[in-house]
């Protein structure tokens, strides 16, 4: 593992993750507005979540899940699932952001809250791990 | 929220944290002289990409009843269960500072879904 601990530029592992978030956050919101397109298509089937597919927003979603998935996996190879996991949760700060800006859903007091719990938690996390980054 | 909502929504928390734990394991096998072609890296990725879709499609099903930023926080939960689950199964450090921080998003995302 130690050779190829430190891959830098392009390949540092914490870009890859700073991308994954971003497809995370936009392929959500996608799903969302491809979901609520395909709601009453067909009733019984719509619990499996596959009538989904008849919108054109869901297969673009698609394409950013398998890139998260593919930076995600970079992400994986170079650093713990411990570290990495808590500070993708990046995105329970983006979607609902993205969702009141984009969707135009509502934010309540209590949400926002909640939102910014996340932010000081990501804080947080990543305070160690930017100090093991310079010790390296 | 119905029960059989909740009972998908369950399903789709228990899919996501095994498949990030079967993924981690395939990728952190994946530095040996091998590479991506060992069974230790292939199997429990295939399973890891099953759970994850498993995960994708049920997640896809709630949001066509419910909002997104009421429906996607749930997934949150899983932060404190994957630090968890990555230190006992992957034998991953725990430090205090890492444990505080997941507990601090795991209540904030808590937080965000009950309201």
């Amino acid at each position: 593992m130690a050779t190829e601990n430190k891959p830098s530029g392009w390949r540092h592992p914490w870009l890859h993750l700073a991308i994954s978030i971003a497809c995370v956050t936009i392929y959500e919101l996608l799903l969302k507005r491809g979901a609520a397109e395909t709601a009453n298509l067909s009733p019984s089937w719509s619990w499996t979540g596959l009538t989904g597919l008849a919108s054109i927003y869901v297969w673009i979603a698609i394409v950013f899940v398998i890139l998260s998935l593919i930076t995600w996996l970079y992400v994986l190879r170079y650093l713990p699932l411990s570290i990495a996991f808590p500070i993708s949760q990046a995105v329970h700060v983006l979607v609902p952001l993205g969702s009141w800006l984009i969707l135009g859903e509502n934010i309540i007091t209590l949400r926002w809250i909640g939102i910014a719990l996340v932010s000081l938690g990501l804080a947080v996390v990543a305070k160690p791990v930017a100090r093991l980054e310079e010790e390296l | 929220m119905t029960p059989v909502s909740l009972v998908i929504v369950l399903v789709a928390l228990i899919s996501a944290v095994a498949g990030q734990i079967f993924l981690k394991h395939a990728m952190g096998s994946s530095h040996g002289e091998t590479g991506f072609r060992s069974r230790k890296v292939i199997v429990p990725f295939l399973i890891g990409i099953a759970l994850m879709t498993t995960q994708f499609f049920l997640v896809l099903g709630l949001l066509q009843r419910y909002d997104l930023s009421f429906i996607y926080p749930f997934q949150g939960l899983g932060v404190i269960i994957i630090t968890f689950a990555a230190a006992i199964t992957l034998r991953e450090k725990l430090t205090l500072q890492l444990v505080a921080g997941s507990v601090l998003i795991t209540v904030g995302v808590v937080l965000v879904s009950m309201t």
